[in-house]
C-alpha cells in the first residue's frame, strides 16, 4: 500500500446530535445559515423556517481570530499545568460515543471552517442579544474532529510485475558478476561458443592493431615523409622527428583506444546477458561436470 | 455578579478563538506539508531526469561532492531560530569569503533540469520553516487549550 498525496488538506468536522438540536432550537433567531449546514440540517431531518437566509460558503469571513494573549495570561496564572491526560481522555470517549451513535452514511456530513465561523459569529450575535449561554466549545465538544489524512492506495500489480522482475534482472547480473572469478565455467558463461569468443576478441584485437598501424604510419610520415619533402637531412634528426611524430599520434590513439576497451568492458559485463535464453538450452545439451550443471539450473528460475 | 458574566464571556470567547485558531493552524499546516511533500517529488525528478540525459551514472553522483579532505567552505544558508519562528538565512556566493556555489561541483555549465532541481529543493527548506513554525503555533495553542479549559469560570 502507497500513501497518496492529501488531496483535501480541510478540517472536518462531524456535527453532533447536541449542536444540531441545539441550532435547531435557536432557529427563529437566526437570521442566515450557511449552504453547507443547511443541507446537513435537512438531511437530518430538522426543518428550517423559511425566511432564513442561506449563504454560500464564500460569502463567510475566514479569518485566523485574534487571541488576546495578556487576557489568557491573566486567566491562566494560577492554573498550574497538570498533565494532559485527562484531556485526551476526553475527546477519546466523546469519539467512541460518536462512533456508536453514528452510522457510517451519516459520516458524509461535515461542518468545515467557514462552518464553524459562522457558528461562532452567529453565537456571539445570539450571546449579545440574551437568546442564550452557549459557546462554541461547549457545542463542538461532542463533535468528531476528521483530520486530513492520508489516502492509501494500492500498488499497480503491473508495475509491481515490473520492479519484481528488474530486481530479479539486477540482483542476477550482480550474482554473476561476484561468482565470475570463482567458478571457471561461468567466466564465458553467456559467451561459451567459440565463435563468439573469436568475434570478441575480433574486436579487440582489430582495435590494437589500428593503434600499432597508425603509430608506425606516423613514424614513417616522420623519417621519410619530411625528408622527401624538405630534402636531404641528417639520419639522427630523422629518426627524433618520426619518433616526435609516432609518439603524438600513439597519445591521442591511446586515449580512444582506452575509451573502447573500457566500453567493451562494460558491454560484457551487462547487457550480453540478457540474450542468454538460448544459450541455457545449450548448455544442457552439452555435456559438462554435474556440479556446472546444478550452478546452471538453480540460477535460470534467477533469470527469467 | 455582572463582572462574573463578562469575565465568563471573555474567557468562553477566548477558548472559541482559540478552538477556531487550532482548526486553521491545522489547515495551513497540512497545506504546507503537502506543498512540501510536492516540491520534494518534483526535485527528486528532476535531479533523476538530470541523470537519465547524461546517460548513466557519471553525471550526478556522491562521488563529485567534496569529501572531510577537501577545502573548507561555509554554509550557504542557515536557520536562524528567533523570537518570532524559524527562518532560513541565506549568503550570497562569494568565494573570496568562502561561499561557494555547490552547483558547480557537479559541473560548470550545469543542466538546466539541475538548476530547476535546486530551486525547488531550496523552496523544500523554507517550507519545512514555515511547517516548523505551524507546528509550534499550533502547540502552543493546544497549550492555551488545555490549560484554558481548567479554568474553573467554563465549567
Amino acid at each position: 500500500m502507497l500513501k497518496s498525496t492529501i488531496v483535501d488538506p480541510r478540517v472536518r468536522l462531524v456535527p453532533s446530535k447536541k449542536l444540531l438540536e441545539f441550532l435547531d432550537s435557536q432557529k427563529e433567531y437566526l437570521p442566515e445559515v450557511t449552504e453547507n449546514l443547511a443541507k446537513i440540517m435537512k438531511q437530518k431531518g430538522f426543518t428550517l423556517p423559511l425566511n432564513i437566509q442561506i449563504i454560500k460558503d464564500k460569502e463567510v469571513v475566514c479569518k485566523r481570530p485574534k487571541i488576546d494573549h495578556p487576557l489568557l495570561k491573566k486567566l491562566t496564572e494560577n492554573i498550574k499545568f497538570t498533565s494532559e491526560k485527562p484531556l485526551k481522555n476526553k475527546p477519546d470517549s466523546s469519539k467512541e460515543k460518536d462512533n456508536d451513535e453514528e452510522t457510517p452514511n451519516e459520516k458524509k456530513n461535515f461542518l468545515l471552517l467557514s462552518d464553524l465561523h459562522w457558528l461562532n459569529n452567529t453565537l456571539v450575535e445570539l450571546r449579545r442579544q440574551d437568546h442564550c449561554q452557549v459557546f462554541l466549545h461547549q457545542l463542538i465538544d461532542t463533535c468528531e474532529l476528521i483530520l486530513p489524512e492520508n489516502e492509501l492506495k494500492p500498488r499497480n500489480p503491473e508495475l509491481e510485475a515490473r520492479c519484481e522482475r528488474l530486481r530479479a534482472e539486477q540482483h542476477n547480473r550482480d550474482y554473476l558478476k561476484m561468482t565470475k572469478n570463482v567458478d571457471a565455467g561461468l567466466k564465458h558463461y553467456p559467451e561459451d561458443t567459440i565463435s563468439y569468443q573469436i568475434k570478441s576478441l575480433n574486436k579487440q584485437i582489430i582495435a590494437v592493431v589500428q593503434f600499432i598501424f597508425s603509430v608506425a604510419a606516423g613514424f614513417t610520415f616522420g623519417f621519410f615523409g619530411v625528408n622527401l619533402m624538405v630534402g636531404p637531412l641528417p639520419f639522427g634528426f630523422r629518426i627524433l622527428l618520426g619518433v616526435i611524430v609516432a609518439l603524438i599520434i600513439a597519445l591521442a590513439e591511446m586515449y580512444f583506444l582506452a575509451k573502447k576497451l573500457h566500453e567493451y568492458d562494460e558491454v560484457l559485463d551487462a547487457p550480453k546477458r540478457k540474450q542468454q535464453a538460448t544459450t541455457p538450452v545449450k548448455r544442457k545439451v552439452v555435456a559438462k561436470p554435474p556440479t556446472e550443471g546444478s550452478q546452471v539450473q538453480t540460477l535460470k528460475p534467477h533469470a527469467d | 455578579m455582572t463582572a462574573g458574566t463578562s469575565e465568563k464571556e471573555a474567557a468562553g470567547q477566548l477558548l472559541d478563538n482559540l478552538y477556531l485558531d487550532m482548526f486553521h493552524l491545522i489547515e495551513e499546516h497540512t497545506q504546507c506539508r503537502v506543498n512540501l511533500e510536492r516540491s520534494n517529488a518534483s526535485g527528486a525528478i528532476l535531479l533523476a531526469r538530470t541523470r537519465f540525459q547524461h546517460g548513466g551514472s557519471n553525471s550526478v553522483s556522491t562521488a563529485q561532492i567534496p569529501t572531510e579532505n577537501s577545502a573548507e567552505f561555509n554554509a550557504l544558508c542557515r536557520v536562524v531560530d528567533s523570537e518570532d519562528g524559524i527562518c532560513v538565512e541565506r549568503q550570497a556566493v562569494d568565494k573570496s569569503k568562502g561561499y561557494v556555489e555547490p552547483l558547480h561541483w557537479f559541473s560548470v555549465l550545469p543542466p538546466m533540469s539541475l538548476r530547476h532541481a535546486v530551486s525547488k529543493f531550496k523552496d523544500c527548506i523554507e517550507l519545512v520553516a514555515e511547517s516548523t513554525n505551524l507546528q509550534r503555533q499550533l502547540g502552543e495553542a493546544l497549550d492555551w487549550i488545555a490549560k484554558l479549559r481548567q479554568i474553573a469560570l467554563l465549567n
